[in-house]
């Protein structure tokens, strides 16, 4: 009895092992390749970018792909040319940066906001807005983004950055996540505060904001995440190419430049990665206690 | 410090829902004053339109002379603990209780020197740095209502402060209320459900029943001189004995008799009472404590046998079946007696005096003492969920009552047959029976 239950305990381990790889692994190709020269990653996958290409002209070396992990020879030149001689990736990787840290920040400040009226003031307008809300969450970006094409090209703000940001920063989702969170805060704390002397302000500053530190954190990751790795949005609202982000500029890589691409797409990963890490805890929380309230 | 008057306030929530009705209170400066009642009875609805956190619906609330119903809490100048303490969790203590002062923008200077001086009256200068997580029950309480005190505030509000501590600790804390009470010297109003609490830390009581008040008076009067069989039973452990008796009139005087056996005059202020309200014989509530009653041999006495024991140290608890009713009976024990369990079935008889006896009205469960103005007119039930048309004026309990404590009767040594405590080691306790046990199963 008790080593079937050993055995079926390592089975699963083993089950959720192959999983973790499976999944880990697009990620750990890419970053091993990225400190791989030219002409390593041409002999792994030069079949299969040249069929890509579609170019009868390229040479391919071998017949199969194959994934290396482990670099021949360890080489940061990939690195250097990004970083140091192609100008082109710095002003995307800031084109990213300046379309998706205002969208975060506006949205924290208008969802914030938002949700907390949503948890102070109740009434059958109220209820009905929320409901909205919900239903305006419920849509898939692409759904909304004829409606949000049309209203950006009837206010002049086609191809400006503002005809990303203003829609991403009103988003349902962290309204909902924030209007949750605050409703899990005790009304006797607000009560208190404002016996204490606090005016509405003070009470959403002091009070409330601070109580929704695991939510916000969420939120904050989630959307940049989102936002950082956006590509609808920017073909169709932003068609010049000068202002576009990384994320759409990864996808018009040539084959010839493969090795740069692992290497801009390690680097790609490094600030999602670093807000996930640093809020992870944060993440969790925010999102778990969501799961924990009731309606 | 400020004095409070409420004048007819009343509190309907949307439209349909009345929690407090007609509640008229003259509160002075420096009192201490305790709403009590049982849950949904309009105690702390009334508490938190005192705070400014309820509207009023009717009515006018004015403290130190200044109408206020429609002043926000911050502008109240009161402060207030909760049930559940409502700590700041993200701040340290410190901050907890600097946060009202740091808005009133007080220099940092004199927000220190009050913080450590509120934490140690309270004795928690040790716990400033921490955050309330890391805070027990008592700590926790301690901390809110130092953020009240450091205020320094006209009238201090207090919603059931200690119902979230164990037994031992609510004790404890309201000694130290108490003292603090000394310290802060200041206007309370204190809301718990706990008649022990009300008892111990109130100048006067509020007693409160399905948003109406039915009593408002000193401990000792709302014990002695309850003013409807509500606030009878709800004030003083064990609860009231209530019996089906008879008032009867003979000329000026008037007796109350129990189970067609047992007759008994009344105390001469009691008649006193009942001449001047012009009360005739009637059958009556008759109302005991159960500390009042007491065990005797003579023949003017209801007999009675013994249920449960209860050995409560200084006095035993007698549970006995009388007249159609569980009875409590409350024996004092003195130094020498060990109050060892009275076996089942015992008989005893117990009689009481005439100055112990509550007489009240059958269908209002008026105290037939005091006259119909004087008396709460009794809640409606069920409580009423929907707007009821106006009601006549509620006159005003006795406030208070103007008799005086009747003058104690010198108190006879309880009779106590010996044989109520002495063992019976005669009775095999197999021949008791089980008391659970169905008709005609044994043991």
């Amino acid at each position: 009895m008790r080593k079937n239950r050993y055995f079926g305990r390592f089975a699963l381990t083993v089950l959720a092992a192959f999983f973790a790889l499976t999944f880990l692994m697009p990620t750990m190709l890419t970053i091993s390749n990225s400190f791989m020269t030219q002409s390593e990653i041409s002999a792994n996958y030069g079949k299969v970018f040249a069929n890509v290409a579609g170019s009868d002209g390229k040479t391919y070396i071998s017949d199969s792909v194959n994934l290396k992990f482990i670099p021949d020879k360890v080489t940061f030149s990939q690195y250097v040319s990004v970083l140091f001689r192609s100008p082109d990736y710095l002003l995307k990787f800031w084109n990213s940066v300046i379309l998706v840290v205002p969208i975060v920040l506006l949205q924290l400040v208008i969802a914030s906001i938002t949700a907390y009226g949503f948890t102070r003031w109740r009434g059958k307008v109220r209820s009905f807005l929320f409901f909205f809300y919900v239903i305006l969450m419920l849509m898939p970006t692409q759904v909304t983004l004829v409606p949000n094409y049309l209203v950006s090209d009837w206010v002049g703000l086609l191809n400006t950055r503002w005809a990303i940001i203003l829609p991403g920063a009103f988003a349902p989702f962290s309204v909902f996540l924030l209007t949750k969170s605050m409703r899990r805060i005790p009304v006797s704390l607000i009560e208190a505060a404002k016996l204490d002397g606090s005016s509405e302000w003070q009470i959403f500053k002091d009070i409330c904001l601070p109580q929704c530190r695991s939510a916000l954190y969420s939120i904050a990751i989630l959307v940049f995440i989102d936002y950082w790795n956006m590509v609808e949005q920017p073909i169709i609202l932003l068609p010049d190419a000068e202002k576009q982000p990384l994320s759409v500029y990864l996808s018009t890589i040539n084959t010839s430049e493969v090795g740069l691409a692992f290497a801009i797409a390690t680097i790609y990963m490094v600030p999602s990665l670093l807000l996930f890490l640093h809020g992870e805890d944060y993440l969790v929380e925010g999102i778990a206690h969501q799961g924990s309230v009731k309606g | 410090m400020a004095d409070l008057s409420l004048r007819s306030v009343k509190k309907v929530y949307d439209n349909t829902v009345v929690a407090v009705q007609e509640f008229s209170l003259e509160i002075a400066d420096k009192e201490f004053i305790v709403l009590v009642g049982p849950s949904g009875c309009g105690k702390s609805t009334t508490l938190r339109m005192v705070a400014g956190l309820e509207d009023i619906t009717e009515g006018e609330l004015y403290i130190g002379g200044r109408k206020v119903n429609t002043v926000p809490p911050k502008d109240r100048d009161i402060a207030m603990v909760f049930q559940n303490y409502a700590l700041y969790p993200h701040m340290t203590v410190y901050d907890n209780i600097a946060y009202g002062l740091k808005l009133r923008k007080f220099p940092k200077r004199v927000i220190d020197e009050k913080v450590r001086e509120a934490a140690e009256i309270l004795d928690i200068t040790e716990l400033l740095k921490r955050k309330p997580k890391a805070l027990s029950g008592g700590q926790r309480q301690r901390v809110a209502i130092g953020r009240a005190i450091v205020r320094e505030p006209q009238v201090f509000l207090m919603d059931e402060p200690l119902s979230n501590l164990d037994a031992k600790l609510r004790n404890q804390m309201r000694s130290e209320i108490i003292k603090l009470r000394q310290k802060v010297n200041t206007t309370f109003i204190y809301v718990t459900h706990d008649q022990t609490e009300a008892m111990t830390l109130g100048d006067r009581i509020v007693i409160m029943r399905d948003g109406f008040v039915q009593q408002v008076g000193t401990p000792q009067e709302v014990f002695h001189h309850p003013a409807n069989l509500f606030v009878a039973g709800f004030i003083g452990t064990p609860q009231m004995n209530v019996f089906d008796g008879r008032l009867v009139r003979e000329g000026s005087r008037y007796f109350v008799e129990l189970d067609g056996t047992v007759r008994i005059e009344l105390s001469a202020e009691k008649e006193e009472r009942l001449r001047k309200c012009g009360v005739e014989t009637q059958p009556v509530k008759l109302g005991l404590r159960p500390e009042h009653l007491t065990l005797t041999d003579s023949g003017n006495a209801v007999c009675a046998a013994v249920d449960v024991s209860e050995m409560m140290g200084s006095a035993v608890h007698i549970h006995v079946s009388a007249c159609g009713k569980d009875v409590v009976i409350v024996v004092p024990l003195s130094e020498e007696e060990d109050g060892d369990a009275i076996p089942l079935g015992t008989p005893v008889r117990f009689t009481f005096r005439g100055s112990a006896a509550h007489v009240f009205d059958v269908e209002t469960g008026r105290n037939l003492e005091y006259p119909i103005a004087q008396a709460p007119e009794p809640a409606p039930e069920p409580p009423p969920t929907e707007l009821p048309a106006p009601v006549p004026v509620l006159e005003q309990v006795p406030e208070p009552v103007p008799a005086p404590v009747p003058a104690p009767e010198p108190i006879p040594e309880p009779v106590i047959p010996q044989s109520v405590f002495d063992p019976l080691p005669e009775i095999p306790p197999e021949k008791l029976g089980d008391p659970f046990a169905e008709d005609g199963e044994e043991g």
